[in-house]
């Protein structure tokens, strides 16, 4: 109980300490900005507009909460090291497994808003354009959210162990081998069918394919703007099991932040 | 003889620095205990270890071998930090805070809330004699003075069994350094064990029941004031009415630079020249007991470690 307390009273610190933040707000009005900006484009495409102004405000989504958990996420770990704020939080009774924890749930809040505010710009403009705007779109922006909890779980945990540049690069790598491991691992296999590698090296190239599969969060999975742009159906349980997945890989990544800060020292 | 409050035996802590992760031996077998109740100075010159010590004491840094326990508990299990209060030296804190936000921010992580949470927060800041209107302001106005005092005043909160204060009276004004000092006594008298380090001396003269120094990271000296100055040897300065010829002096009695006033080295010269002023009519007019301060030790065992 009194973990959850302290869980609770970091998390609100930190939230409190992101929203003054002034890279958040360039991040949100940019965001805003290009969610306005898709309405134009929508009128030059040669798409449909409605599907143009979806699927570009919805990448507007996903590319600015990646950018609010790196640049905001990423420092907000080395800010209570350099600043040393964090020696007088640690010499509480508070497990530092609490505090990454803490840390942790602050910036999903802080993600959490600004998706919920893009949200409403996105249903504002919508209903302006009458670009058919459903309550199944929400569903995409679930698992938006569901992806940036991943995504943050990782930007802490290389955060817990290097410097904020580091950490921005080896979080931005594995969000990119997040999203093309499964087209990567596809491509190969698609090779090998049509013999275009000879033996020894398709054999290695695809068990290197399989391994970065394996190992780094599948976050295509939680691209399925294709889907609710076209108001195709998504697999039964879809939903409830890529939830699941996610909880999973935040779990593990977590775990191993908090273990990697408890071993650090404080100068 | 008390319980103990901070036990550390045969410490060792080596830090790790560079791409070659070169070791560099912090503290060599470190060794002391404080009791109940005391206030403990530590003192040392920069670098010797006094931080070093306090944040193995707080689990903020590990260590390589020994035995460290806080009112009987590891201080790398979180319980022990039910117990401490700790301000680091020169404390930052979140900047966007007012003074206040920031103790109640403090205040319940230690667990109080409530009406519990606001009187502590009083009764911390009339201590330090920071109940001002600057608590209110954002703390990125505040002077160094200011940010001492809202240190130890969130130190203070969870009333703690003992309190470890680094360099508490640093960046203070004379005032500052009186009221600090005051704090620490009234809290003492409350049974608070308060375990400080400073290189302000003559406070730690003053207000502390035991000092260890640290030199290098080896303890050089432990014990209370007296017994650290007395073991350095005791002088006597002798002022007389009129000069003695310097040829005529006895033995372990030596000039100074004033012509009618004399050093003696011990107790038995200081015996010496008193019975030659008495057997030759010479009147003693002044007899001053020195001892050396905590400052001559101090500088004599850097000097020793230097060489």
């Amino acid at each position: 109980m009194q973990t959850l307390k302290h869980i609770g009273i970091i998390a609100l610190n930190t939230f409190r300490e992101s929203i003054r933040d002034k890279i958040l707000y360039n991040i949100v009005l940019l965001a805003i900005g290009l969610a306005l900006f898709s309405i134009v484009l929508g009128e030059w495409s040669v798409f449909d507009r409605a599907y143009v102004i979806k699927s570009t405000t919805l990448t507007v989504m996903n590319l600015s909460c990646l950018l609010i958990s790196i640049f905001v996420g990423i420092s907000l770990v080395q800010k209570e090291i350099q600043r040393r704020t964090v020696l007088t939080l640690l010499s509480k009774p508070i497990s530092r497994a609490s505090f990454v924890i803490g840390k942790y749930f602050g910036l999903l809040a802080v993600v959490a808003v600004h998706l919920v505010l893009l949200t409403g710009v996105y249903y504002v403009i919508l209903f302006l354009t009458k670009a058919e705007p459903t309550l199944y779109l929400l569903t995409a922006i679930y698992l938006i959210f569901c992806e940036m909890a991943i995504v943050i779980a990782v930007a802490l945990l290389f955060s817990s162990f290097s410097s904020t540049v580091l950490s921005a690069l080896f979080t931005m790598g594995v969000y990119l081998a997040g999203h093309l491991s499964d087209e990567l691992l596809e491509q190969v296999r698609f090779a090998n069918r049509m013999g275009e590698m000879g033996d020894a090296s398709s054999a290695i190239l695809e068990k290197i394919a399989v391994a970065l599969h394996a190992v780094f969060p599948g976050l295509y999975r939680f691209n399925i703007s294709s889907y609710v742009v076209h108001g195709l159906a998504l697999p039964d349980l879809y939903l409830l099991w890529n939830s699941l997945y996610a909880l999973g890989y935040v779990c593990v990544f977590l775990g191993v932040a908090s273990w990697w800060f408890s071993r650090r020292d404080f100068l | 003889m008390g319980d103990f409050m901070i036990q550390i035996e045969h410490l060792h802590k080596t830090y790790r620095s560079g791409f070659l992760m070169k070791p560099k031996l912090a503290l060599k077998d470190v060794s002391f205990n404080v009791e109940s109740g005391q206030v403990y100075g530590f003192i040392g010159p920069n670098g010797a270890g006094k931080s070093t010590t306090i944040k193995v004491l707080t689990g903020l840094l590990n260590f390589d071998s020994g035995k460290v326990l806080v009112n009987g508990i590891s201080p790398r299990d979180v319980k022990s930090r039910r117990f401490i209060g700790y301000s680091p030296e020169q404390p930052y804190f979140y900047d966007y805070l007012t003074g206040r936000e920031l103790l109640k921010f403090y205040g319940r992580l230690v667990g109080l809330d409530g009406e519990l949470l606001n009187s502590r927060i009083q009764w911390a800041l009339e201590l330090l004699h920071a109940d001002k209107d600057w608590i209110d302001r954002r703390l990125r106005s505040y002077s160094k003075g200011m940010m001492q005092r809202v240190g130890i005043a969130q130190a203070v909160l969870a009333k703690p069994k003992l309190l470890i204060l680094d360099e508490p009276m640093s960046g203070l004004d004379p005032m500052g350094r009186r009221d600090v000092r005051e704090a620490i006594q009234e809290l003492n008298r409350d049974g608070v064990t308060i375990f400080y380090s400073s290189h302000l001396l003559s406070d730690v003269e003053s207000i502390s029941h035991r000092v260890a120094m640290i030199v290098d990271g080896k303890i050089v000296r432990e014990g209370s004031i007296d017994e650290i100055t007395e073991s350095c040897g005791v002088e006597y300065h002798v002022r007389t009415r009129t000069a003695i010829l310097q040829n005529d002096l006895p033995e372990g009695v030596a000039p100074t630079g004033h012509p009618q006033e004399w050093v003696c080295a011990d107790d038995a010269a200081r015996d010496r020249l008193l019975t030659f002023c008495l057997s030759n009519g010479i009147a003693v007019e002044k007899m001053e007991h020195k001892r050396p301060s905590l400052e001559d030790i101090l500088t004599e065992e850097i000097a020793r470690a230097d060489a």
